[in-house]
């Protein structure tokens, strides 16, 4: 009968921590930050619930290095997130066309990115300056 | 060795053989369909073809005047009474692909666009972008899957076909995977496998296009039509000659020497007008294309390249947007391979072989003269082409003839009964002891590639553009000898599964015979006509001698003999062939004439 | 006149075979190029030259017929497409594509691939059927663009060589077919989007799709099929909730 043989290579368990995988990974962890950041809100709330003392310890606690650190960690890893989510937008959406050809991708995502960034900076002068 | 029994085989699954398996299944819902391909269908040789099909589209055009343009492309060799059903039934398959699916370029109203192209009197060239050939033969593979009658056997690789009883009932198949034989037995059997453009050095073919059902049928009897007049295409890569499609003349591109003269106004094809002009200069007949650069080299006005020497074709005044819009595929092609931007350089291009216009003879409805055997597309001769095709032409030819292969075939299997199945099996364990026997022969033979690559050089010295008698003799020479050498090449693998050694030199096998073909009925047409061009005292066209289709007839361990066949001519008689002004002034005579 | 191959390369190409080897293993060879030449043609020469047991799939050199995928330096690739000159001094990995069983040396096994796109329907079903003596559609170039660069596919299968979920889950119907579906799906002469969209449910279908995006990158024709992919996670995310509403409705 036939000498066929087809032969199956392993799949490396770990092709995720490889290259060109990695970018891809970061991406998808760099989401968990909201999760955590989340979590930080979530035990402040417990706190205020808890009674003034609570609070103040809570308070506190933000004012700590050690806080300072992760929340300036997870702005870097959400500001990732927020660009890479940009980035992959118009691969997740209808096509978009305008006057018989397609908007290019690049677009989409600039004006995605530029709302984004105009918001949130609104928000933050908004808060620093607080004109109510 | 495995046996599948079907009602209709079909070898080759490029479009001509995807049509007819799609005509068949159509006409014939209840018959069993064996389509059968040395590759997967979508990596067929139609892929690669780019510029377009033709169909009469535009109120001002008519069937008469693509009629016309056809056989004075042709150099009147063309058979007239096919010719006409041809120019009939192209627009209809046009619209039956758009129906499939097949994304034309459009104008902005969303209507069908056609372009312009070389030898054709106004646009009806159907296109989508510069990928046209990719597109249908897409459609019709994607369609294909649609008919449960339609069975396909991909990487089959055909060594025989089975003739029993004076008609052809199957052939014998090499799997590719295993290494293992399957013959494969049916009522009728259409060849559709493509051209021969591989026999010569300097192609736009890809690696398969190797002759193997033109052999195959010659090796059986049948008459191959018309071999000597090969196409050099003009605008092609030095180097590896891929093709860069007429669809970038018809688009406005020039060509120009190294002085930047466009040079084709000293070939009979001007004057230089600014823009391009249908049948003027650039958009003349592929033939005068490809001889005025032969005369330019000889000048010394050609560039030099790497590869040889090289005209420009500039399309540089055409605009990046345009080039992107239309030509996308040359863009790239010019920008990743030589490294030049089309829309701010003019790309070197020369001459390559291109088309095979003749191929197994066949009659108007693509029957061969062995019963139960049909032909469509490159591999056939049905007798549209004549002595030199005109650009879009063949993807209209593979659709309309392809069709009617699979109808004529579903009709004769319908009306015939199976064959001796014990003796055709006897037969397909001979073929398969014969491909074995190459796969076995030990010793220290020589390299199949060191003879491939005498013959691709013998038949660019002997049958290139220009021929000489004596040139052409020494090819023939070369290549008996090649013939007796090939009969002991070894093989560096001996083993079953994908070996593709073994194939690629079973393929060289049918290369020297359609070579030799080739060479001989060039040899032997003394005259000047189309594609077929002699420079020994034959440089005119002698219509009182050779106004006939050459015939290479099979001779076992002998060179073929050529005989010759009279033209079907039903309105045309022979004329002169003009492009150009001097074309626009004897239609100008022809038309006084009837006043 | 012609270029004289005075420079060379190594490339260490992946070799097996079946009737002699246990499992694959690599092999070097020393390859002479010129500045034109691809890696396709530096195999060519090794198999004209040295070794004619070397195996690969090849056609059109011209990067539209889809033959000759592999990988390059662990990138997937077209052999004809990439140039040696890119890619010296070397040494060059030459293997086959990624996550298909290997049958010999660089050709791997297509018929899953095959199967996978006659699984999406991948024909016309005419919204408005007509017979052919009635002319063509109508189609806008804007109606058009809505498909047009997914009609472009190859069938190279470097995007199911790119892609990882693929390499974890064979039966992931991938990249590659979801953009002949959507193809199809997104014409507008089209009818037949609910005959295939079986095709697109579950974890084999497109929520096997983690939008690495690895597909798009490496598609040597910008067909972009992580679109079409993620497109379609919308409409069959749709499809069942309409579906899960009418079967409310009727009862």
């Amino acid at each position: 009968m036939s000498e066929r043989r087809p032969y199956v290579r392993p799949m490396p368990r770990d092709w995720w921590a490889r290259w060109p995988f990695r970018h891809y990974t970061v991406r998808e962890l760099s989401g968990v930050t909201i999760a955590i950041y989340a979590a930080v809100l979530l035990s402040g709330l417990v706190a205020l619930l808890q009674g003034p003392a609570a609070w103040d310890a809570w308070r506190g606690w933000l004012a700590s290095p050690a806080s300072l650190v992760l929340h300036g960690a997870l702005l870097i890893a959400m500001l990732w997130h927020v660009r890479t989510w940009f980035q992959i937008l118009p691969k997740t959406m209808p096509k978009l066309i305008l006057g018989g050809t397609p908007v290019p991708q690049r677009t989409i995502t600039l004006i995605g990115t530029s709302v984004a960034v105009i918001c949130s900076s609104a928000l933050v002068a908004f808060v620093l300056w607080r004109p109510f | 060795m495995e046996h599948i029994e079907a009602d209709i085989l079909i070898i080759g699954a490029g479009g001509a053989g995807l049509r007819a398996a799609i005509a068949a299944a159509e006409a014939a819902p209840g018959l069993s369909i064996a389509l059968v391909s040395k590759v997967y269908p979508m990596r067929s040789h139609t892929v690669a073809a780019e510029g377009g099909s033709a169909g009469v589209l535009q109120d001002s055009d008519s069937l008469q005047a693509h009629f016309d343009d056809t056989v004075s492309g042709g150099d009147w060799l063309c058979e007239q009474d096919v010719v006409e059903y041809f120019v009939e039934h192209c627009t209809p398959e046009m619209i039956q692909l758009e129906h499939w699916g097949c994304p034309w370029s459009r104008k902005p109203d969303g209507d069908i666009a056609v372009r312009r192209f070389g030898g054709m009197k106004i646009a009806r060239t159907w296109f989508a972008a510069d990928r046209t050939g990719f597109h249908i033969l897409h459609t019709l593979y994607q369609t294909s899957m649609k008919y449960p009658s339609i069975k396909r056997l991909d990487e089959f690789f055909c060594t025989d076909l089975l003739v029993d009883d004076g008609r052809a009932q199957g052939a014998v198949f090499l799997s590719l995977a295993t290494g293992e034989f399957t013959a494969v037995t049916a009522r009728a059997v259409i060849i559709a496998t493509g051209g021969a453009g591989r026999v010569y050095p300097q192609n736009t073919n890809g690696g398969i296009v190797t002759g193997d059902g033109m052999a195959l049928a010659f090796r059986h009897g049948v008459p191959l039509r018309d071999m000597e007049f090969m196409q050099y295409h003009p605008t092609c890569m030095p180097g590896s000659g891929v093709l860069f499609t007429e669809g970038a003349r018809g688009e406005g591109g020039f060509l120009r020497n190294k002085d930047g003269y466009r040079y084709l106004q000293d070939y009979g094809l001007g004057p230089a007008l600014p823009e391009v002009r249908n049948k003027y200069m650039e958009l003349g007949p592929r033939d005068r294309i490809s001889q005025a650069f032969w005369h330019e080299e000889r000048k010394g006005r050609t560039i030099e390249t790497a590869h040889g020497d090289a005209v420009l074709l500039d399309l540089t005044h055409l605009g990046r947007d345009k080039i992107l819009e239309r030509l996308p595929q040359i863009y790239d092609l010019a920008k990743d391979y030589m490294g030049v931007d089309a829309a701010e350089q003019p790309i070197p291009v020369r001459p390559a072989v291109h088309y095979t216009m003749g191929g197994i003879l066949v009659d108007g409805r693509t029957a061969a003269p062995l019963p139960g055997l049909y032909a469509a597309g490159e591999c056939s001769s049905v007798g549209i082409h004549g002595a030199n095709r005109l650009g879009s032409n063949s993807l209209a030819e593979l659709s309309v003839f392809g069709r009617v292969a699979g109808e004529q075939a579903a009709a004769f299997a319908q009306d015939s009964s199976n064959g001796d199945k014990g003796r055709l099996l006897d037969q397909a364990r001979a073929a398969e002891g014969r491909a074995l026997a190459l796969l076995n022969r030990q010793g220290k033979g020589e390299r199949h590639a060191a003879l491939r690559d005498e013959m691709t050089a013998a038949m660019e010295r002997g049958c290139g553009i220009y021929r000489l008698g004596d040139e052409t003799q020494q090819t023939c020479d070369t290549l008996a000898d090649l013939k007796k050498r090939y009969a002991d090449v070894t093989l560096d693998d001996h083993t079953r599964v994908w070996n593709t050694d073994w194939t690629t030199a079973i393929e060289l096998g049918f290369q020297l015979d359609v070579a030799e073909v080739i060479a001989y009925s060039a040899l032997e047409r003394k005259e000047s006509r189309g594609a077929h061009q002699r420079l020994d005292g034959y440089e005119n066209r002698d219509d009182e001698r050779y106004l006939a289709h050459s015939l290479a007839h099979y001779r076992d361990g002998a060179a073929p003999e050529i005989t010759y066949a009279p033209v079907s001519i039903t309105k045309s008689p022979p004329g002169q062939r003009a492009y150009g002004e001097a074309g626009v002034k004897l239609e100008e005579a022809k038309a006084h004439k009837h006043d | 006149m012609t270029e004289r191959a005075d420079k060379t390369i190594e490339l260490r190409v992946l070799r097996y075979n079946p009737v002699t080897d246990e499992k694959p293993h690599h092999q070097s060879f020393t390859v002479p190029y010129t500045s034109d030449m691809s890696v396709l043609q530096g195999l060519q020469w090794i198999k004209d030259t040295i070794d004619g047991s070397l195996t690969y799939r090849w056609s059109c050199r011209m990067a539209i017929c889809g033959s000759c995928g592999m990988m390059i330096n662990a990138e997937p690739k077209l052999a004809c497409h990439t140039l040696l000159r890119d890619l010296a001094p070397g040494p060059v990995t030459v293997e086959p594509l990624n996550h298909f069983p290997i049958e010999r040396d660089l050709v791997v096994t297509v018929d899953d691939f095959v199967k996978k796109i006659e699984s999406v329907t991948p024909w016309l079903i005419p919204k408005h059927p007509k017979p052919v003596s009635e002319g063509p559609y109508n189609q806008t170039p804007a109606q058009m663009a809505a498909y047009e660069n997914f009609s472009a596919c190859i069938n190279c299968m470097l995007c199911y060589a790119a892609c990882p979920q693929y390499g974890e889950n064979p039966k992931f119907i991938g990249p590659a077919a979801m953009a002949i579906l959507q193809r199809y799906d997104g014409d507008s002469r089209d009818g037949g989007s609910a005959l295939r969209i079986d095709a697109v449910h579950g974890e084999d279908g497109v929520w096997g799709c983690t939008a690495v995006g690895a597909c798009s990158d490496v598609c040597p024709k910008a067909v972009d099929p992580m679109h079409a992919v993620n497109q379609n996670k919308m409409n069959t995310a749709l499809d069942y909730f309409l579906r899960f509403l009418k079967k409310r409705d009727t009862k």
